[in-house]
């Protein structure tokens, strides 16, 4: 009879019991086909072997979902967060990492060792000018140690601005004149203090530049298992939807992130952190240009789609913000470290004119 | 069961990622799918994200070889199948069919990192078990091989070497089930032969 085809073979080695008998019985009795089988294990073992990932650390279920449930909780924004999706993972890569270290250099040659201490508040912002290449390039923050979500904004919508006030603490900015297409009473949107501890591990670190095929400079003395916890929030929305469901315009306002040290030489971190690998030059540059008064909070601007200015709004620089295709801009600034945006399907000007004469 | 058929089909993949998966209609396939009041968020999201997330990781995983993009991946498979009307009881396979697909259009498209591979390729050897058998620069071969790949070869190879049956896989791209092994068994060896030549020129 004639020999099963290759393919016969093949599904023999994974599921015998969906090769026919006949079949079965042919290759077991059959010199040629039993050679063949051979060499269609071989083939099959190397391929599992070359399509194993080449690192496997645990995946964190809890902080997936939470990417995804942040992603389909303003379904109208799908769209856009799809396209610029790779921005989203800004918050688990190194140079969110960098930025936590970044900003907390001032005094922090003082940080106690048993003591949170807080070394760093938002008083300005600046952005800090990403290419998509850029992050592209950029690493897993998980490679570098652990981040852990100790307090959760829990976003939720109050009936109205007062409620929004009380839970929040923070006067809710109020808006006279909206931009032309956008009316209606808002939606009101409070969340809470967010909290966040980036412990580095020495041993991930390293784990992972192997991984990547670099070396590891080494960290300075203290490094390892140290924390920078960053707080952030609460803050306070509000949304008008346009008539097709969409936020057409979003005014809030937030107290800014503020960090804390668990004893962390700071000078040394932002040098060791600027150094590895997987930072681009402009992006390190940047960085280390501004980061040591521990004051100005870097804002990630992706350069091939997002445009940036800044302006003066109400006495503080804002930083202007309109996508290249001019569908979405936003107005965003700091003072007395309360930070408050405005954002929409709107162009900068109107942004610009919500900003300039909110109450 | 024909996944294609039946359920709105899997997302097509594109230089982006993954797109929308066309809406199906309203009487069309959505069997047991609600709706929140979150948009045109599906409900049961939640309940095949946790049950699914590590087996549609685990696809896209083959395909990149990096856990991080993977999850990348996964994120955007999730998010298509959140509006998409994709009966409940046909997700897990829409969903490793949707990572698939989108994760070989990642190295397909070369959005992913280049000069990340390239440095890795010249690094030598990993140090891990796994990666004792199979040099970075081996993996940066095998997946430029698998790019290369007839689009449903390099799928049924991935989706049956994470584990679905050659039922699951026939179904899933609509293959007769006789066919999946000689589908799988053609892409094994082009790849070996990948291999094999590229290691032989050293």
């Amino acid at each position: 009879m004639r020999h099963p085809t290759e393919g016969t073979l093949r599904r023999l080695l994974d599921e015998p019991a969906g090769v026919a008998d006949v079949d079965r019985r042919h290759v077991a009795d059959c010199a040629e086909c039993l050679g063949t089988l051979v060499a269609v294990r071989a083939d099959a073992a190397l391929v599992e072997t070359a399509l194993a990932p080449s690192s496997q650390t645990g995946i964190d279920l809890g902080l997936a979902w939470q990417r995804m449930s942040a992603a389909t909780t303003a379904p109208t924004l799908q769209p856009r967060l799809r396209r610029t999706g790779r921005a989203r993972d800004l918050l688990r890569r190194p140079a969110a990492a960098v930025l936590a270290v970044a900003m907390v250099l001032g005094g922090a040659s003082t940080a106690a060792a048993n003591d949170w201490l807080q070394i760093f508040r938002t008083e300005s912002l600046a952005a800090v000018r990403f290419t998509t290449a850029d992050l592209l390039a950029l690493p897993d923050l998980s490679s570098y140690g652990e981040i852990v979500f100790t307090e959760q904004a829990d976003v939720h919508e109050v009936s109205d601005a007062a409620t929004a006030a009380a839970e929040s603490g923070l006067d809710v900015p109020i808006v006279d004149d909206l931009p032309r297409g956008v009316v209606g009473d808002p939606v009101y949107q409070v969340g809470r203090q967010v909290t966040a501890t980036f412990t580095f591990s020495t041993e991930r670190a390293t784990q992972a530049a192997a991984a990547a095929g670099e070396s590891l400079p080494p960290p300075p003395p203290g490094l390892d298992g140290s924390s920078v916890r960053l707080v952030a929030g609460p803050g306070v929305a509000q949304v008008w939807s346009s008539s097709s469901g969409a936020p057409a315009l979003i005014v809030g306002r937030a107290v800014a992130p503020t960090a804390f040290s668990s004893g962390i030489p700071f000078e040394t971190a932002r040098d060791y952190f600027l150094s590895l690998p997987g930072l681009p030059d402009g992006v390190a540059s940047q960085l280390r240009s501004f980061a040591a008064d521990g004051t100005t909070l870097p804002l990630p601007v992706p350069v091939d789609e997002v445009m940036s200015r800044t302006e003066m709004v109400k006495g503080s620089p804002a930083t202007v913000l309109e996508t290249r295709d001019r569908t979405l801009a936003a107005v965003v600034w700091v003072d007395d470290g309360v930070l408050t945006f405005v954002a929409g399907s709107i162009d900068d000007d109107e942004a610009l004119e919500v900003a300039w004469e909110l109450r | 069961m024909v996944l294609h058929r039946r359920a709105a089909p899997p997302p097509v993949s594109t230089a982006r990622g993954v797109d929308a998966a066309p809406e199906a209609g309203p009487d069309e396939g959505n069997q047991g799918v609600t709706r929140t009041d979150r948009g045109d968020v599906r409900g049961d999201l939640e309940a095949v994200f946790r049950r699914d997330y590590h087996r549609v990781v685990g696809v896209a995983a083959r395909v990149l070889g990096s856990q991080a993009e993977a999850e990348d991946v996964a994120q955007e498979v999730f998010l298509s199948f959140s509006r998409s009307s994709v009966p409940g009881d046909e997700a897990r396979a829409w969903l490793s069919v949707a990572a698939a697909h989108t994760a070989l259009n990642v190295i397909r498209s070369g959005r992913r990192r280049a000069s990340r591979e390239t440095a890795a390729a010249e690094s030598g050897v990993l140090g891990d078990v796994a990666d004792a058998v199979v040099t970075l620069e081996e993996r940066t071969r095998v997946r430029a091989a698998l790019a290369l790949l007839p689009e449903k070869q390099a799928a049924a190879l991935v989706l049956r070497h994470s584990g679905l049956s050659y039922a699951e896989v026939a179904s899933a791209l609509d293959l007769s089930p006789g066919s999946v092994g000689t589908t799988v068994r053609r892409a094994e060896q082009t790849l070996r032969k990948e291999l094999t030549r590229h290691a032989s020129s050293h």
